[in-house]
């Protein structure tokens, strides 16, 4: 496939849904709000560990305006997992709609649903509620100590799948991995390194906090109207909650206001769903900012031990990683991100002697989720700052260095085979691979050229540049499964069906185009119609860097099979034979060029002339790879030697994606990831007091960087071609925010030779790290 | 509602009065009356989404009392443009490829019209300061910027009310 | 935030007799946008942004500012002897700053606030209008909570800013994580120099300690000094050691100390510059 050829593919036509967002149209889950809906608060948890002795509700009902309140006492109590993945999961169940114990500040005491704002507020302040106040465990440390107090000592926490899960010593899950020995590869190296990196508590923070509203409908179903990643895994959840069938639920996501992970969980809906039950009245439920940053989904902090040999000459003799991280009080995401800490960084570079152990704590923290980059993003600051290290150790250039390691098309891994999500993995070969070049592109634009030893730098101001190299996935393979369906209208117009979630990503874009680009159309006759479970067919949601490369071939074999249809009426219409005819721009035409017929004709002849069928299709997918894109990230930075601030000069992130389906989008996905990350990097972090509840769980006191804050950041596509993916695609929106992390780490050192291990890098730990030179 | 009084304002253009409670923020007001496209992202001023203009200077209406727009011009992104007739500024942020979950997008919008009127030639500087109040998590900036430097660069906006 | 009831006053007048008459039960807005912070509940507002007491003059030597002048008009005004520019330049986001007023920020002091520590270096002239108007130097407005000064129905009506005079400069530096957050360390000074000494000198912090206060101990240790860099520097550190420096938003007071020290350094060594004329 030559990439020159295609007409809609790899051309930056404009978001489908962009204008309508510009003109603020109603659009989001809250721009939908019924006339006669009730409000929703929740009582949370202002403990971090507690039982709850009693709770009286019965005043509460009595206040004006409440309809419902909801607590342990009078909804069913089910086990299940709140993070939407493939089933069954392979996460415990351990969270129940309401419990008796508490897990962590912020987790659900009672629900109240009531006329007005005030009056839900109002009446939570009526639930009386005695605590049995236990001891919190608020690190990992504390959590695998001897005689750590217990997070989930119910019986009923189990796990749905064969894997490791011991509730009685806090451990949510093990896993663990060795091709050749360690020990040996360690033994066989000039240079040994033995570190340990620390990542912190952050958060997604989508300036669209989570909301949910559910109403019935006429014959009684429950409609949930959701800000979700995973419709049809929500769907499945709730169902599961209320103890009915998924029969009497449909999920709709209208536009959403970002995700980046966060909301593949179902942590409002269940309420809603059983709220509407029992009122027989529309419910809707906003979470405030704070509630947000409490009650919402983190990203995990990881703690990761790195033993890593290298020979003089630049060989990697060993590359073994211990990932233990904090899922908080809840382990939805626990194995499934500890796991991608290996297999999507550990692959990047040949070792002969490769050993992973990943370990997950139960604390009474915040819940950790998924979150854009998902365990990679932890593990490539530690691996991608050893290896600056490793680098200098052997006196070579940390851009050398990198070339002479890192993994080539043909080439594979054992570690793909050896780590899936909580059974083996697939193997794989890489297929496309540009990393070469985007290495060199990205040096290129940064002009790593000048880079200059730190010890040559003086003065208080001083610069330092710092790179990195990444990779991702694209889908789980043989997990995943996306559909598509595409139904052909009078004017030669398509609707297309999806089941994938559209988070602001664009997805519902890029899938048209592959479409299009599939029926020989153009992007303003697709109707794209995404996740709504009624209506579209199944896609197991927006996660884990799916959607483009596993539900886009989805659309594309569904566009082939319309197109076939298209091609057979045709044929019927112009007596000629299928095979010399083709599809472009909405025409059907002769290869001669004798003939040609407009889309609207076909359609029409189809609909009502003769033979009439509707020309339509379905196709789903499921991939057997996931081919991972490739970065090269640069930085340029100056530090305050006096303050250790850090500031950004400068940013460049090449990436290979494989064909970019719109250019533009792939570019803001990187550039949105790149500025994620940097913040990641230096100002985000969750502060705690010493009962383990956030304190700065607001935007002023959380940073996240403005565009006043923000360094000139510079995406560069560096195309390749995957053969598996639709019209050369692979993944590109979560590698992209591994990288600021460990390139302004090494532009930290490159600046001062200070190293750092925990995160963000304040001025504080800079400037403690420069003091300690 | 206890203590409801009545404010008078105009909205868009359009003289209106509206019955409030002494507490009740613009937000909530100018949503109730259906204009959805303010949008609700923290409730303490810190994110920009609520962005609306108010005799021609960008408030945050989270935390602005309706009481306190008495009298005055409020101008929302309902306001701003439509299918047929987009702003200059939303055409340019959809042809960058500056909308992506699109939330922040109408006070990102109106934060530049406001500054343009003001300034309309605004320096690099400027423009970072004047949008210094609405964040955006999805794009990193770059794609806004390189929109709102075309507005500015084709004077489309230079002076508009 | 809970309020009772509003008033929109029609003038100055009007609105003092209304506060007056409220007593505790009421309470002036003027840009509303501490409201959050102040945790006020089942009181009257009383809206005194359209009374006449916003804008800028220059009038002899100094600059007479409205006490409901918006941060962003201080921003925007521009003058060779102006320097609070540079303060609300530095205060939170756009929309805040073109609400929120100069009278709000230093009514009700937090240790965060930006332009208390600038009205002490710059010893501004604060006036308080009940029934006659009484005028206060910074230094006893600032010398506690200033609301202590105020009986119901007085308001704080203008400010009284010197323009700063060749052979002065003026130095600030507000550190934060990013643009839009709260102080982590502020401070500001003013310095006159004669002859190559120090003639004049006037320095405050706050943020890194607990309330805007003049560092006198700072000030002592300058007087009539060399103007140079070794001055400033012997200066900042005996001036300081007795300060007790509170980190913020998860820093050690060990690195505020030494964080305070620096942000000194720099505004001194700023004004100072200024001041011999560069
Ligand atoms: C997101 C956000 C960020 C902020 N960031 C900063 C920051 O970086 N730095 C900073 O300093 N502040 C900051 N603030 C706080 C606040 O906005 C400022 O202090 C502002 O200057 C307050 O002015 P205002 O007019 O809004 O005051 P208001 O909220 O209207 O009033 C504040 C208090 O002063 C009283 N008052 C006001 N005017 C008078 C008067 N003339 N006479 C007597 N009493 C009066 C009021 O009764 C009230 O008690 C921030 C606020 C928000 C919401």
């Amino acid at each position: 496939m030559n990439v020159k050829d295609l007409k809609v593919v790899n051309k930056s036509v404009v978001k489908i849904d962009s204008m309508s967002l510009a003109l603020g149209k109603p659009s989001y889950v809250a721009d939908f709000k019924p006339a006669d809906t009730l409000y929703v608060k929740m009582l949370w948890s202002p403990h971090a560990h507690a039982r709850i002795v009693s709770i009286d509700i019965s005043a509460a009902e009595k206040m004006p305006g409440v309809k419902a309140v909801l607590y342990h006492g009078n909804v069913p109590r089910v086990a299940h997992c709140t993070a939407g993945q493939g089933y069954p999961e392979p996460s415990p169940y351990d969270t129940f709609m309401f419990d008796t114990k508490v897990r962590y500040v912020g987790d659900r005491v009672a629900a109240v649903a009531a006329e007005t704002l005030e009056q839900a507020e109002a009446a939570l302040k009526a639930i009386k509620v005695e605590y049995e106040v236990l001891k919190p465990v608020l690190s990992i440390d504390e959590a695998f100590a001897e005689g750590a107090p217990i997070i989930h000592d119910e019986p009923d926490a189990t796990i749905p799948i064969p894997v490791p899960y011991e509730p009685l010593k806090n451990l949510v899950a093990h896993i663990s991995m060795e091709v050749g020995s360690l020990d040996k590869g360690l033994a066989e190296a000039d240079f040994q390194f033995d570190r340990t990196y620390e990542t912190q508590y952050a958060q997604h923070t989508p300036i669209e906090a989570y909301v949910a509203q559910a109403y019935l409908d006429p014959r009684g179903r429950i409609v949930i109207v959701t800000s979700t990643q995973v419709p049809f895994h929500c769907r499945r959840i709730v169902a599961q909650c209320l103890q009915i069938p998924v029969q009497q639920i449909r999920v709709i996501k209208p536009r959403i206001g970002g995700g980046f992970g966060s909301k593949q969980e179902v942590l409002l809906e269940d309420v809603v769903a059983m709220l509407t039950l029992r009122t027989k009245r529309p419910v809707f439920w906003e979470f405030t900012r704070e509630e947000n940053f409490r009650t919402g989904r983190t990203r995990h902090p990881i703690r990761i031990r790195l033993r890593m040999g290298v020979k003089k000459d630049g060989r990697i003799t060993a590359f073994g990683m211990e990932a233990t991280s904090n899922t908080g009080a809840y382990g939805g995401h626990g194995l499934t991100v500890i796991g991608c800490c290996g297999s999507k960084v550990l692959p990047l570079y040949r070792a002969d002697n490769i050993a992973f152990l990943g370990k997950v704590a139960y604390t009474n923290m915040p819940v950790s989720g998924a979150y854009r980059g998902f365990g990679a993003t932890q593990a490539f600051f530690a691996a991608e700052s050893l290896m600056d290290e490793m680098a200098e150790a052997i006196g070579m250039d940390p851009v050398e260095f990198r070339k002479l390691n890192h993994i080539r098309s043909g080439e594979g891994s054992p570690v793909f085979e050896a780590l899936g999500e909580g059974k083996k993995g697939v193997p794989m070969t890489i297929g496309s691979c540009a990393l070469a070049d985007c290495i060199a592109i990205g040096a290129k634009e940064i002009d790593w050229s000048r880079r200059t030893p730190w010890r040559s730098k003086t003065g208080r101001y001083r610069r330092g540049l710092g790179m990195c190299c990444l990779m991702q996935g694209s889908s789980v393979p043989e997990v995943d499964m996306g559909a598509a369906s595409i139904k052909m209208n009078e004017d030669g117009s398509f609707n297309l069906l999806i089941g994938a979630t559209d988070l602001g990503t664009g997805s519902d874009t890029v899938l048209g185009q592959i479409a299009a680009e599939a029926i020989g159309t153009t992007i303003d006759k697709m109707i794209v119609y995404s996740s709504d479970t009624d209506f579209t067919p199944f896609d197991v949601g927006a996660y884990a860097s799916s959607t483009t490369y596993l539900s886009g071939e989805a659309a594309r074999k569904a566009g082939a099979k319309v197109k076939l249809q298209i091609l057979n009426t045709a044929a019927e219409m112009l007596h000629l034979p299928v095979s010399e005819l083709d599809t472009a721009e909405g025409w059907a035409f002769s290869q001669d060029g004798q003939h040609k017929l407009s889309f609207s004709e076909i359609s029409l002849y189809s609909l009502y002339q003769k033979n009439q069928y509707q020309i339509m299709d379905t196709a789903s997918h499921i991939t057997h790879k996931s081919p991972p894109p490739f970065s090269a990230h640069y930085v340029e930075i100056e530090v305050d030697t006096w303050t250790g601030a850090v500031q950004v000069l400068n940013y460049v992130a090449a990436v290979d994606c494989g064909t970019a389906i719109n250019p533009k989008l792939a570019e803001g996905q990187t550039e949105g990831g790149v500025l994620n990350g940097i913040s990641y990097a230096l100002t985000e972090e969750y502060l705690f007091n010493a009962k383990g509840k956030m304190i700065n769980a607001n935007l002023t006191d959380y940073h996240i960087f403005s565009m006043r804050d923000k360094p000139p950041i510079k995406a560069i596509l560096v195309p390749s071609y995957e053969e598996t993916g639709p019209y050369g695609a692979k993944s590109v929106s979560e590698i992209c925010i591994n990288g600021a992390m460990p390139a302004i780490a090494n532009a930290i050192h490159n600046a001062t030779g200070a190293r750092l291990y925990t995160t963000p890098f304040t001025p504080e730990k800079v400037w403690r790290a420069i003091q300690a030179l | 509602m206890k203590n409801t009084r009545h404010l008078s304002f105009s909205v868009n253009g359009e003289a209106k009065e509206f019955l409030v409670a002494p507490d009740e923020k613009l937000l909530d007001l100018l949503r109730r009356e259906g204009l959805t496209g303010t949008k609700h992202g923290c409730g303490t001023g810190s994110c920009g989404s609520c962005t609306v203009i108010m005799d021609g200077k960008t408030v945050y209406s989270c935390i602005l009392y309706a009481f306190q727009a008495e009298g005055r011009a409020i101008e929302t992104i309902e306001g701003v443009g439509d299918f047929d007739n987009p702003h200059p500024l939303q055409t340019a942020l959809v042809e960058e490829g500056a909308v992506q979950c699109g939330f922040c997008i109408p006070g990102i919008v109106l934060s530049a019209k406001a500054l343009l009127a003001e300034i309309p030639q605004p320096t690099d500087a400027e423009l970072k300061v004047y949008m210094d109040g609405n964040l955006c998590r999805c794009t990193g900036y770059e794609k806004i910027e390189v929109a709102l430097h075309k507005v500015i660069a084709a004077g489309s906006c230079g002076g508009a009310k | 935030m809970k309020l009772n009831e509003f008033i929109i006053p029609e003038d100055l007048k009007s609105a003092q007799s209304a506060l007056e008459k409220l007593g505790e039960k009421g309470f002036a807005v003027a840009g509303g946008t501490s409201l959050h912070f102040l945790g006020i509940v089942e009181k009257t507002a009383v809206d005194i942004s359209h009374l006449g007491l916003s804008g800028i003059q220059k009038q002899g030597g100094a600059y007479l500012i409205g006490a409901t002048t918006s941060l962003g008009d201080l921003m925007k005004f521009k003058d060779q002897g102006w320097v609070l520019d540079q303060v609300a330049l530095h205060t939170s986001t756009q929309q805040i700053r073109n609400i929120s007023t100069l009278g709000g920020n230093i009514v009700r002091v937090f240790p965060w606030n930006d332009f208390p520590v600038a009205l002490l270096a710059l010893d501004a002239t604060l006036y308080i209008e009940g029934v006659a108007e009484k005028a206060y130097s910074s230094d006893d407005y600032f010398n506690g909570q200033p609301i202590r000064l105020f009986q119901p129905g007085q308001l704080l009506t203008r400010v009284e800013v010197p323009v700063l005079k060749p052979g002065q400069g003026f130095g600030y530096h507000k550190e934060v994580r990013l643009h839009a957050g709260f102080s982590l360390m502020t401070a500001a000074a003013v310095i006159t120099v004669k002859s190559g000494r120090i003639d004049g000198i006037r320095v405050a912090a706050s943020a890194g300690i607990a309330l805007p206060a003049r560092l006198t101990l700072v000030e002592a240790a300058l007087g009539g000094q060399a103007a140079d860099a070794a001055s400033l520097q012997q200066a900042v550190a005996n001036g300081t050691a007795a300060l007790a420096w509170k980190g913020k938003e998860g820093m050690s007071d060990e690195y505020a100390a030494h964080l305070g020290r620096v942000v000194l350094m720099d505004v001194l060594s700023a004004a100072l510059l200024q001041a011999q004329g560069e």
